[in-house]
């Protein structure tokens, strides 16, 4: 399944230059400090930086580019362990478990808790990917309109099980998003739900709706109390508590290769990235022994959301450049830099260039230790500031 | 203490309601089905409604579910939990950050969001309890100019700003 003789000229290509490499670092700190700000999405990070990329060659414009999608996927676990704002749909899951472990002042545990995932994740997505690339996309090829119909009414029904007992109120809840995501114009141009307000024609924007519901909703919760953990001593950052999570992460490793797994088969589809946390939440939380403890700070939620959320990168990633169709925001903007390289992303492109292919897979399989020890840091400087 | 909910008597049994919660589930039910009767009247085919009716049904059938939830007989055991009252000021502050957030909405393409951002910021902190001048002064200062900063630079659309990028919106 691995072409061999490619595989040895993506060595070849990331190991005769140094340049490919300079872009990691930078691109993994973008991708963490915009989205540690909730609102700011990748897409719109890579958007800001694509007048960069004509000035770099095509590898390393990939390579740049997929490290800021690296160090993205994590920072969304930033705000949403520390404020129950998620910095994206793609961490919503995290919450869960994510800040009421920080309120009861784990917060540096869930932070290496989130790390550790995201980083296994990742590298657990790339090395499928690496093994299996090619049938990944001649399946994804074949998935049209009712498969895809059939993934969103299982995210829908899933959604019902998050909130546990209250199984009304959590398919309610999904009724309630399904109809507001259809306010807007209908297919053939008929405004519904719109108040004749003109910005509401393309639909509610999901930036604004995450920050209103999410971020608004926490800033009117946290009115009455100064701090979100009020006692002192647990507020402080601690370079141990955070390794002694990210350690805790490998106790559970169904739950990391089950998320790994899921995210990556999420990935592949448009849209699949943004619920891949809440199923592989839900799968986590159906299959272990003590489901009454998710969502009350239980490490297993963190994890099994993190895993899918990383690993759903290399299934987008596996759809952009196998079959040239953008699975998000961020692989669409991806797409428009490979139009800058007058490259089309697609079969041909992994016909005639598996050689890149494999050095991006390689690269993002290194860029996963770095994310790790500048993941680390982040936390660490970020905590003193 | 638990906060008391309103009690009414059916049949000879006294029966709590949750009345927080019945209007909240209310409020969104209803949106459901007045979206159902806006795309309706917008365009009336298949179409267009093949997902909004069934799913605006489904809400209205939820509804009876969730809010029958709301009514408890009283003395039961599985009452409605332990919701405990807001201390002594909280709930002025959270109305005021309300009302603080929806001027900001308001007055942010008016008068500029620079301005409007710098006098809600302002007020926030002195409403939350903030008396430093300095904290009062720097503080909204710099989220402004990194916010605009930012916006400015992101945006696609230009956003209304008094002092730069053309003055007056």
């Amino acid at each position: 399944m691995i072409n061999l003789a490619a595989l040895v000229d993506a060595v070849h290509l990331l190991g005769s230059s140094w340049q490919p490499w300079l872009v990691v670092v930078p691109g993994i700190l973008i991708g963490l400090i915009v989205h540690a700000v909730p609102g700011l999405t990748t897409s719109m990070a890579l958007a800001i930086c694509l007048p960069l990329i004509p000035y770099m060659d095509f590898l390393q414009a990939l390579i740049f580019m997929t490290a800021m999608y690296a160090g993205a996927l994590f920072g969304v676990a930033i705000p949403a362990v520390l404020l129950n704002v998620p910095g994206s749909a793609a961490a919503v899951g995290t919450t869960f478990d994510g800040f009421p472990m920080a309120q009861a002042g784990r917060h540096n545990e869930a932070l290496g808790l989130a790390l550790a995932a995201s980083c296994t994740g990742q590298a657990a997505a790339y090395l499928l990917l690496l093994c299996i690339a090619e049938p990944i996309a001649a399946f994804a090829i074949k998935l049209g309109p009712p498969e895809m119909l059939v993934v969103s009414v299982w995210g829908l029904t899933l959604i019902a099980r998050l909130r546990g007992r209250h199984l009304a109120r959590g398919l309610l809840a999904g009724v309630f998003g399904l109809l507001l995501g259809t306010v807007g114009l209908s297919a053939r141009g008929a405004p519904r739900g719109t108040f004749g307000i003109d910005l509401l024609l393309d639909g509610v924007p999901i930036v604004p709706a995450i920050v209103g519901l999410f971020a608004a909703a926490e800033l009117f919760n946290l009115v009455g109390r100064d701090y979100i953990v009020d006692d002192l001593t647990r507020r402080s950052v601690n370079a141990r508590r955070i390794l002694i999570g990210m350690r805790d992460t490998f106790r559970y490793p169904g739950t990391l290769l089950r998320g790994a797994l899921l995210g990556t088969g999420l990935g592949l589809l448009p849209g699949g990235h943004a619920i891949a946390n809440l199923l592989s939440y839900s799968e986590a939380r159906r299959a272990a022994k003590d489901p009454e403890r998710f969502g009350t700070g239980d490490p297993r939620g963190i994890i099994a959301a993190e895993s899918a959320n990383a690993s759903s990168e290399g299934g987008s990633m596996a759809t952009l450049l196998a079959l040239g169709i953008p699975t998000g925001g961020a692989t669409a903007v991806m797409l428009v830099a490979f139009g800058m390289h007058n490259i089309t992303g697609g079969p041909a492109f992994m016909r005639e260039h598996t050689d890149i292919v494999y050095a991006v897979i390689l690269s993002s399989l290194a860029q996963v230790v770095i994310l790790g020890v500048v993941g680390f840091a982040f936390i660490f400087v970020a905590g003193f500031g | 203490m638990a906060l008391s909910h309103p009690v009414i008597s059916l049949g000879g049994s006294k029966i709590a309601v949750d009345v927080p919660h019945l209007a909240f589930v209310s409020a969104i039910v209803g949106w459901c089905v007045w979206f159902c009767r806006d795309a309706w009247l917008a365009q009336a085919d298949v179409e267009n409604l093949i997902m909004i009716v069934p799913a605006a049904v489904a809400a209205g059938v939820l509804y009876v579910f969730v809010a029958a939830g709301c009514f408890k007989v009283v003395g039961r055991a599985d009452g409605f939990g332990t919701r405990r009252p807001l201390h002594t000021g909280v709930g002025v502050k959270i109305a005021g950050t309300m009302a603080l957030l929806a001027a900001l909405v308001v007055a942010g393409p008016l008068v500029g969001f620079d301005i409007a951002s710098f006098v809600y910021i302002l007020a926030t902190l002195l409403l939350l309890g903030e008396r430093r001048i300095l904290i009062l002064l720097l503080a909204p200062a710099l989220f402004c100019i990194v916010v605009v900063y930012c916006f400015d630079t992101v945006l696609p659309i230009p956003l209304p700003l008094f002092f730069v990028a053309g003055g007056a919106p």
